[in-house]
């Protein structure tokens, strides 16, 4: 075969499969989401955002009578608004600056271990986090809280954050920061007003996977957060989520319809914390 | 810059939440442990909370991990399904005491196409755990259901994969009636169980039985009734075939019951009774000044307890499927909850 | 003076990962080391999981092999769909909104609660495993392995998406105007300059399967022994932490939290292999 015939035909392959995986990848994509909403949207009402979760006594004679259970998730929404937004104030800078650093010290014995610590932190299971933070966090305080919550949840977005931010700075070709430096820009000016909008498609992709993350985490909160049936303001005492009331619901008899609902709520707030990143991104973007 | 400004806006809300939130008063108690008696302590406690406003946060962890939060003075109260042995109390140090709250049961869920109804003996039960018992029309079964035809199916023994009280209650039965059993694979939380497939919690495991054409399983008995599935009538003490209801449930304890109800009463003598049954217990301190708890606090924990075993709060059991406690248990309940202090003084 | 300020500050943030880590692995430690004084080393090797209360055996072979097969399974499974997703977001039909469309959805797949992917798995693959005659009830490493699959697909697709499409346009150009095809492109000029990237978002999943628990304990059967064969039941250190660690007591938490160690101690050696390999084979 003429050599050019076979890199079109192998061009032309490639589209084909880079197509048709992605179509088999969307197969299950579609039939999780679409099933969640289905089986979710029912109970989804004005109660939902602003009621606390039922008792069982009510959502029996709900379920009994073919009706939505009544009440909602109030108490979890705010659970896991309070507890994703202080993970990611305790995650995000730390891990931001860890990635600046990386990317800077390329090479060293120090960058290397913190890479691979990060990686192993990654790879830890929530509920050891969940059992550490126990440890250092709640014994200590003499109680369960949202803030034990938080840390446990901020733990965990470490690691993607860290690499995230490293290898898109990492992806930067060297000139731009080297024309930051020629033109007479301090060191810090650099990196925060050239490398970091640059890179900022990656970091944020880190940042949202890593809130979509510990949304749904379940595990580490049992053991931090405890858990609430009443609406928590306050971050020191224990606190639900949505998580939480996912896996209670899970163990409840009457209650199941629930599980469909909160997670499908998850999925719009996943939904809008994507939007989001988009248009910051695509303002920031050159 | 926009970054910085962001991050200055939600710190600020976070103190500011932080600060009003401070300022509540509000006492509030907080509690962890078994998830068998969840669902009626969710509503007690939410009665409670209506009633006189004080909040329970209750996390559903386990009996292990609520007696380990009680042991750290991380709770107020820790609610268990297994009683502290002698061993376990020493290793808290400080004096405990055992409240019971309500009565429950485990079930035998099963799967069999057509039948609705069917009894089983105690040794017979105990072999289909074992393994022994194969088939669903194995002869040991017939003798007990002969008006049934029982088709030719193999069973599927369903088990709880993670550790729970459930577990705990039925191998206490089962190692009451098999000295086989007790031998070989005896009573805990989480047993090596001999055949079958495992789930996980009570969800779990009925979501297999519902599955599977000749799955049994045992199950939390608020579960099974509230999801309508299919129980076996078991065999008790006194030759009896009963089914787990509220009445039967309550039957199991009311032979000898000690003043700190520390006792297992399934395989229990009374006639009525349903044979896998238990007590459900929430545990506190006796002396309630530990880790700079304040009078208030002690004060709610105690006001909490004397309202699950009120009258009103037992009546509303058997609405979620589980029983009251027999009126000697509750009233002994009653007494040993005048025997908390608070630096050394008892408690309103 | 402010570049040294910064410097301090990105200098501390890297300290604090350190800090985490040193704190976490001395809480598993002293959690762990009346286990080992108990069994010795061998509690790695050994296979018995037994209790009867007056004789525990505890040993993590069948877990530590469940996790292993199980996590590698995920991550080979998903590896062509996941790619095949970054390059179509991130080169192929870059900026479309059918790109657009799907590199959300594949977000939204991270924000799905594990216990919803347990979920779907026991209610929609078990019935396809058992009908497809792979295994009896249908649990099993295969169908964990699978629904892992679909659980990390967004960490590795969602990231490397976006480190394909950070490759500068002048080497891609470059190459175009040699008169190179799209597909080479992508394969000789892309994927190089975003393979540190790319295996680094790998390495990430990899680590998400290593440590995901309630969709796996859902889903694998929970049978404390070796398996044989792909379709076996098993059980994952994950999982029997997250089953077991509520109503733990005694030598029994102490085991649990031994293997918590082990899982981290795995996941470090998995890592340095990883890491090894990939520079072997770095361009």
């Amino acid at each position: 075969m003429n050599k050019l015939k076979y890199r079109s035909w192998k061009n032309k392959f490639g589209v084909f499969i880079i197509c048709f995986f992605s179509l088999l990848t969307a197969i299950p994509l579609f039939a999780i989401i679409i099933k969640v909403f289905v089986k979710g949207i029912r109970q989804i009402n004005f109660d939902f955002f602003t009621k606390t979760t039922p008792d069982t006594f009510d959502a029996m004679l709900a379920v009994n009578n073919g009706e939505v259970i009544p009440g909602g998730v109030a108490n979890g929404i705010v659970g896991t608004l309070l507890m994703v937004l202080m993970a990611a104030v305790v995650a995000v800078p730390p891990g931001i600056l860890c990635g600046i650093y990386l990317s800077e010290n390329k090479k060293g014995r120090f960058s290397s271990i913190v890479r691979f610590v990060s990686d192993i932190l990654q790879g830890t299971p929530s509920i050891v986090i969940g059992i550490v933070v126990y440890a250092f966090i709640v014994v200590p305080m003499k109680g369960y809280s949202a803030v034990a919550g938080a840390i446990s949840l901020a733990i965990m977005m470490l690691p993607l954050i860290v690499r995230s931010t490293e290898e898109s700075l990492n992806m930067l070709p060297s000139s731009l920061k080297e024309a930051g430096l020629a033109l007479g820009a301090s060191y810090s000016s650099v990196v925060f007003k050239v490398l970091l909008p640059s890179a900022f498609g990656g970091i944020f992709t880190g940042i949202l996977l890593a809130v979509s993350r510990v949304i749904g985490e379940t595990a580490p909160l049992m053991l931090t957060a405890l858990g609430s049936s009443m609406v928590q303001w306050n971050v020191l005492r224990p606190s639900s989520s949505i998580s939480l009331l996912i896996w209670e619901c899970y163990n409840d008899p009457n209650m199941q319809s629930m599980i469909w609902s909160a997670s499908l709520f998850l999925l719009f707030v996943v939904l809008l914390l994507n939007f989001i990143a988009k248009r910051i991104s695509l303002k920031w973007r050159m | 810059m926009m970054i910085m400004k962001l991050k200055i806006v939600v710190l600020s809300v976070f103190f500011a939440t932080c600060c009003i939130s401070c300022s509540n008063v509000k006492t509030e108690i907080s509690g962890a442990g078994a998830t068998f008696p969840l669902p009626y302590y969710n509503m007690v406690f939410k009665d409670f909370s209506d009633t006189t406003g004080i909040n329970v946060a209750y996390g559903g962890i386990g009996s292990g991990g609520g007696i380990r939060s009680l042991k750290d003075g991380i709770v107020d109260f820790a609610a268990t399904d297994a009683f502290l042995s002698k061993a376990e109390e020493a290793e808290i140090a400080k004096s405990v005491i055992h409240v019971p709250t309500c009565l429950g049961a485990v079930v035998v869920a099963y799967n069999v196409p057509e039948i609705s109804s069917l009894r089983l003996s105690a040794d017979v039960l105990a072999d289909i755990f074992l393994g022994v018992i194969t088939k669903w029309n194995d002869g040991r079964i017939v003798e007990t259901n002969p008006d049934i035809v029982l088709p030719d199916l193999n069973i599927t023994v369903i088990y709880r994969s993670d550790g729970s009280g459930t577990t705990n209650v039925f191998t206490d039965y089962l190692s009451k009636i098999s000295d086989r059993w007790r031998a070989e694979i005896g009573a805990a939380k989480s047993v090596s169980f001999p055949v079958g497939v495992a789930a996980k919690g009570n969800p779990g495991v009925a979501g297999i039985i519902g599955q599977t054409a000749g799955a049994i399983g045992y199950v939390g008995s608020e579960y099974a009734f509230a999801r309508k599935i299919a129980f076996a009538s078991l065999q008790n003490k006194a030759g009896k075939f009963v089914k787990p209801s509220t009445a039967s449930i309550s039957a199991a304890a009311s032979a000898n019951i000690p003043a700190d109800s520390k006792i297992m009463i399934t395989n229990s003598a009374a006639e009525e009774a349903y044979p896998i049954s238990c007590f459900t217990w929430i545990v506190i301190y006796r002396e309630q000044n530990y880790a700079k708890r304040s009078p208030e606090q002690a004060q709610a924990t105690v006001k909490l307890l004397n309202f699950i075993l009120s009258n009103e709060a037992q009546s509303k059991a058997a609405n979620v499927h589980y029983a009251p406690l027999p009126e000697n248990v509750r009233c002994n309940a009653l007494k040993s909850l005048k025997s908390v202090t608070y630096n050394g003084k008892a408690i309103e | 003076m402010k570049d040294k300020v910064v410097k301090i500050l990105t200098f501390i943030a890297a300290v604090i990962i350190l800090i985490i880590c040193g704190g976490m692995v001395y809480s598993l430690v002293t959690g762990a080391v009346p286990a080992f004084e108990k069994f010795g080393v061998d509690f790695i090797f050994k296979k018995d999981w037994q209790y009867t209360p007056d004789n525990e055996q505890y040993g993590a072979l069948p877990f530590i092999v469940g996790t292993l097969i199980t996590a590698f399974l995920a991550v080979i499974i998903s590896f062509p769909f996941s790619m095949a997703v970054s390059l179509f977001v991130g080169e192929y039909f870059k900026d479309t909104k059918v790109a657009a469309f799907l590199g959300t959805a594949t977000e939204l797949l991270a924000g799905i609660p594990s216990i919803v992917y347990g979920l779907w798995g026991f209610y929609v693959l078990r019935p396809i495993m058992v009908g497809m005659g792979l295994s009896e009830q249908g649990f099993g490493i295969m169908t964990s392995s699978v629904v892992l699959a679909i659980m990390i697909i967004p960490y590795a697709a969602s990231l490397s998406s976006e480190f394909i499409r950070m490759v500068p346009n002048d080497i891609k150009e470059g190459a175009y105007s040699l008169g190179a095809t799209k597909y080479e492109v992508v394969f000789h000029v892309i994927l190089p300059a975003a393979a540190s990237g790319i295996s680094s978002s790998y390495i990430l999943s990899l680590g998400r399967a290593l440590g995901e628990t309630m969709a796996v304990t859902m889903l694998i059967g929970n049978t404390n022994t070796l398996p044989t064969s792909l379709t076996d039941t098993a059980n994952t250190m994950a999982s029997i932490i997250a089953n077991q660690f509520g109503e733990a007591a005694g030598l029994k938490l102490s085991a649990l939290i031994a293997i918590g160690l082990l899982l981290f101690l795995i996941t470090a050696l998995i890592n340095f292999i990883a890491k090894m390999i990939i520079k072997k084979y770095a361009i």
